[in-house]
């Protein structure tokens, strides 16, 4: 999401009418303990949450044409052609940046890429295997090719996905469906030659997790979640497992980036040529046929459709 | 495979006193028994002291495998080497060693890396025989062959270990501190200070104030944590926790209905920095990860679980809290190169040693050391192989 701002409300100085924005599910208000420290992005004064509202004063900014209150979407609502956000969840960014590339930003890719940049600190010459890759699958690999991994194994059960795999850096691919009697762990253990430095999950699945545990080296691998999983899910491992084989588990929130300081690096890598943005964007659609995104995103057919509001 | 190795000409078995474990759970009989000289790239080493760690007795206790009958159990110890096999250069007869269940070959990719004392060449497992051959040294008086424990086997007067497993110290240090570097101190301290990497200032929750646990309370007072609540059944254990470190207690069973985590999160402002594990419970494990401060909270788990234990986390927790899980086996130490900077920290009297030591016995009274840490009653008892010593 990209956005013009088009008013301010009072006591906002950051960003004044004509600035171009990103929007972002997760807040910063550079105030807070997480916020001040380098460790953390999880905002401690507006937590992530799923909420129907504004995060600071819990109400809707939207009515329907019959005075019905419209709910609000993690912070942000951008399926409209204005909408209402906190100047904790804006970042204002160049305005040179084209809009179809830099919306990218604002969430997916900023996640998979952060997740191997800043939680995983993917090291050069590592190995690195990414199970699903959907845009943040494939925004994951874009990031550890980034910092120099030498091996990118993707795992999907769509064998399509290797060839676009390989646009961001994916070097072997795993059918998960075609592994025959042997689990997509073991099948990484024994091409890596006893796991992966770093296993990250990007599907949301209890079970996956589960094997991206199993196929991360011992001694130093680190498991990085960052698909979102289904409410109540939980993940069992081996008590026997996290004691004796050194793993570190850790999940990864919009990629531990703080998005005000963050997406102007990443944007800045993306003009240098450096980072990758273009081929995310497989679709572009107008407003009116914004149910065809939904579509092409269920049949997975698509990486990222963008919606233009105006044409 | 045993008919190719031999030991060196001239070395001859040795017979001795042990403290066999021949019936789970039953008190361990002083008998004679029959030391083979070590083989290749192993050292035969006269116990000086040795002292009980719990893993002992989780082992003495356990029906099915790994817990295996007739054992020589202990591994936290210290010794000379009275031979050594053939093959090794490192020792001599004579050097002051300390056996540990950790190997570290120094020569595998993760000895050699800054990141993992696992070693690759020795992978740790609970085996009843020594690691390079898959053999045992010891046989009782009737020819039965007794098991090897944690590749160490300390609770006889002669043993014999691998190089990979000694740790060549100088001599000097009083045996019944130096031994407890062997395991249970180790252990804790390393967690604090190689695993979690305890940053100054922090707060630190410890579950279960046993040897390992307080010893993670000092790791984390020389890492200049300032606050370290540690959480136990016993109320006494705070008066001890003092000594080393530990500033608030909190009782895991009478927190009127309120579960421990709710309590840290609450005195803590949000929860710990660290929250160590040091029972080997998955509850606990699960309380300690809900108590970790978001954001950047690390979780270490050091105790030992029964075999087949699982720990659940929610999944979202996982995603949306930033926190870390992970374990530490031996501290995340490697013996031969931290013992000795831990040994010099003891000298330079930065890390408390003495306070661990509760009791001290000879070694006919082993069984009493099983008795007092049973009951809760002992930290470390030490246990004297020579009365002379």
């Amino acid at each position: 999401m990209h956005r013009v701002v088009e008013s301010v409300g009072e006591d906002v100085d950051e960003v004044s009418e004509g600035d171009v924005v990103i929007p972002t599910f997760m807040s910063v208000c550079g105030e807070c303990a997480d916020c001040i420290s380098k460790k953390s992005n999880l905002c401690s004064k507006y937590p992530f949450k799923i909420c129907p509202w504004m995060p600071r004063y819990e109400t809707s900014r939207f009515t329907d044409l019959k005075g019905q209150v419209l709910y609000h979407f993690i912070f942000v609502s951008s399926f409209s052609e204005y909408t209402v956000v906190d100047v904790c969840n804006v970042t204002k960014i160049d305005p040179a940046v084209p809009p179809n590339r830099a919306c990218l930003l604002s969430c997916g890719i900023s996640t998979g890429f952060g997740a191997a940049w800043k939680t995983a600190e993917v090291e050069k010459g590592s190995t690195v295997a990414i199970f699903g890759l959907g845009s943040i699958g494939l925004a994951v690999a874009e990031g550890a090719r980034l910092c120099g991994a030498a091996r990118i194994i993707g795992v999907d059960i769509n064998p399509n996905k290797f060839e676009f795999g390989k646009k961001f850096g994916v070097t072997d691919f795993v059918n998960a469906a075609n592994c025959g009697s042997k689990s997509v762990s073991q099948v990484i253990n024994e091409m890596s030659g006893g796991g992966a430095d770093y296993c990250f999950e990007c599907v949301g699945l209890a079970s996956l997790v589960h094997e991206a545990y199993a196929c991360c080296r011992k001694g130093w691998g680190k498991t990085i979640v960052v698909g979102v999983d289904k409410p109540g899910s939980k993940l069992s491992l081996s008590s026997f497992e996290v004691l004796h084989s050194g793993k570190k588990l850790m999940g990864s929130l919009f990629g531990g980036l703080k998005a005000k300081t963050d997406i102007p690096i990443l944007l800045a890598r993306y003009m240098n040529k450096e980072l990758q943005l273009d081929e995310f964007v497989t679709h572009e659609l107008q407003f009116e046929d914004i149910n065809k995104a939904f579509d092409l995103l269920i049949e997975g057919e698509c990486l990222r459709c963008v919606i233009w509001m105006q044409k | 495979m045993e008919e190719k190795l031999s030991s060196k000409a001239g070395a001859k078995p040795i017979r001795c006193r042990a403290a066999v474990s021949r019936k789970p759970g039953e008190p361990l009989l002083i008998e004679e028994i029959i030391v083979a000289p070590p083989m290749p790239r192993e050292a035969r080493i006269r116990i000086i002291c040795t002292s009980l760690c719990y893993s002992d007795i989780t082992f003495w206790r356990m029906k099915e495998f790994p817990g295996v009958f007739p054992r020589i159990l202990g591994h936290e110890a210290i010794g000379v080497v009275e031979s050594v096999g053939e093959d090794v250069t490192e020792l001599i007869e004579g050097d002051i060693v300390i056996p540990t269940f950790m190997p570290d070959c120094r020569e595998c990719m993760d000895c050699k890396s800054e990141k993992s004392n696992l070693c690759s060449n020795f992978p740790f497992k609970v085996s009843p025989w020594m690691p390079r051959y898959e053999s045992s040294r010891f046989k009782d008086l009737n020819g039965e062959t007794l098991y090897h424990f944690l590749s160490v086997s300390s609770f006889s007067e002669y043993t014999v270990v691998d190089v990979a497993y000694l740790t060549k110290i100088d001599p000097g240090f009083p045996p019944n501190r130096a031994c407890l570097l062997s395991c249970g101190v180790s252990t804790g301290v390393g967690a604090a200070w190689k695993t979690a990497n305890v940053e100054a200032g922090s707060t630190v929750a410890i579950f279960g104030l046993g040897s390992i646990g307080l010893a993670v309370a000092e790791g984390a007072r020389l890492c200049g944590a300032t606050r370290i609540i540690g959480v136990d059944v016993n109320p006494d254990k705070f008066e001890i926790g003092k000594k080393f470190g530990v500033t608030d207690f909190v009782s895991a069973v009478n927190n009127g209905g309120k579960p421990v985590s709710q309590v840290i999160t609450e005195m803590t402002g949000g929860g710990a920095d660290y929250c160590f594990e040091c029972v080997g419970q998955a509850a606990l494990v699960q309380e300690a990860y809900a108590c970790c401060r978001k954001g950047w909270g690390k979780t270490i788990v050091l105790g030992v679980d029964k075999p087949g234990s699982q720990v659940a986390l929610p999944s979202n927790a996982i995603l949306q809290s930033g926190k870390i899980l992970i374990g530490s086996l031996f501290g995340g130490l490697k013996p031969k190169s931290d013992i000795p900077v831990l040994l010099k920290r003891y000298t330079n009297k930065e890390l408390h040693l003495d306070e661990f030591v509760t009791h001290e016995v000879g070694f006919e009274d082993i069984n009493k050391a099983f008795d007092l840490l049973i009951e809760g009653q002992c930290l470390r008892c030490v246990i004297w192989m020579n009365k002379n010593e």
